[in-house]
């Protein structure tokens, strides 16, 4: 447990207390280090009780469900949304399956020649961060490429220094990016990117887009809500997306999308694609926010935390291993980049996956590694950090869970051991 | 109608010499009582006559405990279960309904959410198709005039809209015959086809949702061969589990089914029947993974991180029909049975006539209701739909048939028949069900109600 927790809550206070937060998590593999809500989140017992009794109600009477209760419960669902994320009103919230869902909704939107408000002609463009999602990437492909749509992928730096390495790589891309006249017609930044992870400037990069005439953005928040606070107003997109279930405590699977100008057109793009679906995880949002509200500070004292932990544990590996920190701590959220001993050798994007799935075989720890190619100009010669552990820290996570992480790759290191080694 | 069969011992009897082996070979006959049968839907409301099967299916006790065996193996250890175990579980499952719809291989088969989702991926190509050239400004797709709303939306958004025409076939309701419905469908296609437009795409229902007809799909798609119509895309939603599929006997080019409905799985779940053709690898799921073009059954096995589960319980679905005589084609033909002998049943009660003969009716029937109660718009069904299930505990849906001009239609004594109702008959429904409907519109009809009278609620 965390030094500074209590095994038994403040007298008077109705906080959650260790032993109820094992409990709700005790669903969770016993067995394995699991630093990575990253990628698939994590959902309490209480919630996934709430879930199965939504999913009860409607297998009981799937009627009268679905004219009396279904429309009233996403509704009170969206309302708690738009409360979390400062939007004006609730018909700018639709809930959707997840981010990569919103995604594609955003992107048929945006380039349906069928669109009566879509202005995308063949050879305007659309701009992505090098670093996006690789689900938003083949999107972009598929629906902007397709349609005749150029692409610039603007490259950031990482590991990264401070917030205006990223402003000014990005305003660099984009005025080269207009530089042959090109309209941009749209832009799809990350709030915070997955891999490397990193927390991106939006509300600047947001600005200079709309200072440079970009016609449309899109925030792929997909890691964001319970992140870091969202105020979607003050960041001034478009269209917003972050998925309920990474690190809101909602179960597989739901997000919300936000859009400025909520248009009928999309929300009929969206709808005609879904039909009748078991929405019982898009219901739960109510039991959610108790939920986050049985934690000292709620919502922002479990951010608050997360991030603290996440960046003390970062700092305990960085120092085990003689490595550091793939940013400063204010741009992690309750995730963070740490360089492993370079004497792995990662020397690509299969080693990375072939050293996870060693880690999670042979010593039980689930975490994801990037590979992080040398640039051009940067000299390969073993000095430059190749791979990175993305680590998550998230309610039910223990200091033990790091150790396993740093002994393991110690004993890595000790026994000579590199990503050559492993066979396919 | 959930009697076991006869001359069957209880299979909770003690084994003769205790050799329980032998004794339970032998009781290969054993199958799912009726008591067992309650049980599986024990979750059901008590005191609704629950007949709308084929709105939103229904799902066992047994598989809902199996989804939330796979849902908590997600949720154990999420990184380890998407990595080693999702896909292999998938493809087994699309290898199951391969089997059962008699496709010749697994690559044809993928698992969608529903049949609003396959057709958007149906639709989404022909937009494409549109929009980059291949087909030209006013070329067709047919549709009938009965289509589900959601895949009404989707010709919308990606035929007319990108420039293409559609042609909106009537089939005749109520029918007597599978030749009144060849006959409309050539007619109405040769109509469309007068411009001399080409032919893209046919939607065609096998069994159509309101009002439920089962449709000649086979002669139907051969009628769209013959006459040049270059793919056929057959929505069968109600089919899987309901009448006999057989994609290669049917020959169409998409065939989509959902499997909630009629084959047991939870919410929501259907599988996209592609035939192997030049444009099989241009199908893509409108969300688009990293699994963008690999295929459309590998792309609809990862959409991003959701809860797969529904699709995962389908080999113990397949189990759980096989605890009942003749598995599945078993349950199918007795449902129809049931469903029409109640049918008749009404409809004698009533005064009135089933929509369409039995050999047109899956496990649904449409049953006439008497001119008396005036169902006269879509308002008054929805209302009369509501009223008795707030006043009389019963679940029906209820169709308004819109009186064709220059047609009379169906009559009873006092006048013209325009609202049915559609009652399905899955493994759970009893007799009572079906007397509670009948007697609720007596008590309607005695009490001189009307729909007019039931807006005023």
């Amino acid at each position: 447990m965390a030094a500074d927790d209590d095994e038994n809550p403040k007298p008077g206070s109705n906080y959650i207390t260790q032993s109820e937060l094992r409990s709700e998590f005790s669903h969770h593999d016993p067995t394995i280090a699991r630093i990575n809500n990253g990628s698939f989140g994590c959902c309490p017992a209480t919630i996934i009780a709430a879930q199965q009794r939504h999913h009860l109600l409607l297998l009981r009477q799937p009627d009268y469900y679905h004219a009396k209760l279904l429309k009233p419960s996403i509704l009170h669902s969206r309302r708690l949304i738009q409360t979390l994320i400062n939007a004006d009103r609730v018909d700018e919230i639709s809930i959707v399956d997840n981010a990569t869902t919103a995604a594609a909704v955003v992107l048929q939107h945006t380039t349906s020649s069928f669109s009566l408000s879509s202005n995308f002609r063949p050879g305007d463009a659309a701009l992505i961060l090098h670093y996006a999602y690789g689900a938003v990437k083949k999107s972009v492909q598929a629906y902007i490429t397709r349609a005749g749509g150029h692409v610039i992928e603007v490259h950031l730096p990482f590991p990264v220094k401070s917030a205006s390495e990223i402003v000014l790589e990005f305003r660099k891309a984009l005025r080269t990016g207009k530089s042959n006249g090109r309209k941009i017609r749209l832009a799809v930044i990350d709030h915070i990117t997955s891999m490397p992870c990193v927390i991106i400037p939006v509300k600047e990069l947001v600005q200079i887009c709309r200072n440079e005439g970009v016609d449309t953005i899109f925030i792929d928040g997909a890691h964001a809500i319970g992140n870091l606070p969202i105020d979607v107003k003050s960041i001034g997109a478009d269209f917003y997306t972050s998925n309920l279930h990474k690190w809101l405590f909602c179960p597989p699977s739901a997000a919300f999308l936000y859009s400025k100008q909520t248009s009928d057109e999309l929300m009929e793009t969206a709808t005609a694609w879904m039909g009748t679906r078991d929405y019982s995880a898009q219901l739960v949002l109510p039991e959610v926010i108790e939920f986050v509200n049985r934690f000292d500070g709620g919502i922002s004292g479990i951010m608050k935390r997360n991030h603290d932990k996440v960046v003390e544990m970062g700092e305990m590996l960085a120092g085990a291993w003689g490595s550091e920190l793939g940013a400063p701590p204010e741009m992690c959220a309750s995730l963070a980049m740490v360089g492993l001993p370079i004497c792995l050798g990662v020397k690509s994007d299969l080693d990375a996956l072939k050293l996870r799935r060693h880690l999670r075989e042979c010593f039980k720890v689930e975490v994801p590694i990037y590979y992080r190619a040398p640039l051009e100009g940067e000299v390969d010669d073993d000095s430059v950090t190749t791979g990175y552990v993305r680590i998550s820290h998230q309610v039910y996570n223990v200091v033990d869970d790091y150790y396993r992480l740093r002994d393991a790759v110690i004993k890595l290191v000790e026994a000579g051991f590199t990503c050559a080694l492993l066979s396919k | 109608m959930m009697d076991p069969p006869p001359g069957v011992e209880d299979p909770r009897a003690p084994a003769v010499n205790g050799d329980t082996n032998h004794v339970s070979k032998k009781l290969k006959l054993s199958f799912i009582t009726d008591s067992e049968i309650r049980e599986e839907f024990a979750h059901h409301q008590s005191g609704i006559a629950r007949i709308n099967n084929g709105s939103f299916g229904s799902c066992p006790a047994s598989i809902i405990a199996a989804q939330k065996i796979w849902q908590l193996r997600f949720l154990r250890q999420p990184d380890d279960f998407f990595f080693n175990h999702l896909q292999r579980q998938i493809l087994h499952s699309r290898t199951i309904i391969k089997d059962l719809i008699n496709a010749d291989h697994v690559d044809e088969v993928s698992i969608v959410d529903n049949a609003t989702t396959a057709a958007a991926i149906v639709l989404q190509h022909v937009g494409w198709a549109f929009a980059e050239g291949r087909f030209q400004k006013g070329d067709a797709v047919v549709m009938l005039h009965c289509a589900f709303q959601a895949v009404k939306k989707s010709i919308e958004a990606y035929v007319t809209r990108a420039g293409g025409s559609v042609i909106v076939v009537h089939l005749p309701f109520p029918v007597n015959s599978n030749e009144e419905i060849i006959a409309e469908f050539r007619k109405g296609l040769a109509r469309g086809r007068a411009n001399g437009k080409k032919v893209r795409l046919a939607i065609i229902d096998h069994i159509t949702s309101m009002p439920c007809v089962v449709i000649p799909a086979r002669e139907l798609v051969n009628i769209c061969r013959e006459e040049g119509v270059e793919r056929v895309f057959v929505d069968a939603a109600h089919a899987i589990g309901s009448v006999h599929v057989d994609v290669k006997d049917i020959g169409a080019d998409f065939y989509v089914s959902n499997l909630h409905k009629w084959f047991f799985c939870p919410p929501s779940v259907a599988f996209l029947y592609c035939r192997k053709s030049p444009v099989s690898p241009d199908l893509h799921h409108p969300v688009v993974s990293h699994e963008y073009g690999n295929g459309l059954a590998i792309e609809s096995a990862w959409i991003g991180t959701r809860d797969y589960s529904s699709q995962l319980v389908i080999p113990e679905v397949l189990e759980f029909t096989n605890r009942f005589e003749g598995g599945l084609e078993g349950i199918r033909k007795r449902n129809h049975e049931k469903v029409v002998e109640m049918g008749q049943m009404l409809a004698k009660a009533w005064g009135t006539n089933l929509g369409s003969p039995p050999e047109m009716c899956p496990s649904m029937v449409m049953i006439g209701l008497p001119s008396r109660l005036g169902v006269l718009c879509d308002d008054d069904a929805l209302n009369l739909r509501s009223h008795l299930r707030d006043h009389f505990g019963v679940e029906v849906p209820i169709h308004f048939q819109v009186p064709i001009d220059g047609e009379i239609g169906a009559m009873d004594g006092d006048g013209c028949v325009t609202g049915y109702v559609r009652i399905s008959h899955q493994v759970y429904n009893t007799l009572d069900d079906y007397i509670k409907l009948r007697d609720a519109i007596t008590q309607l009809l005695q009490d001189g109600a009307t729909c007019k009278m039931l807006q005023t609620e």
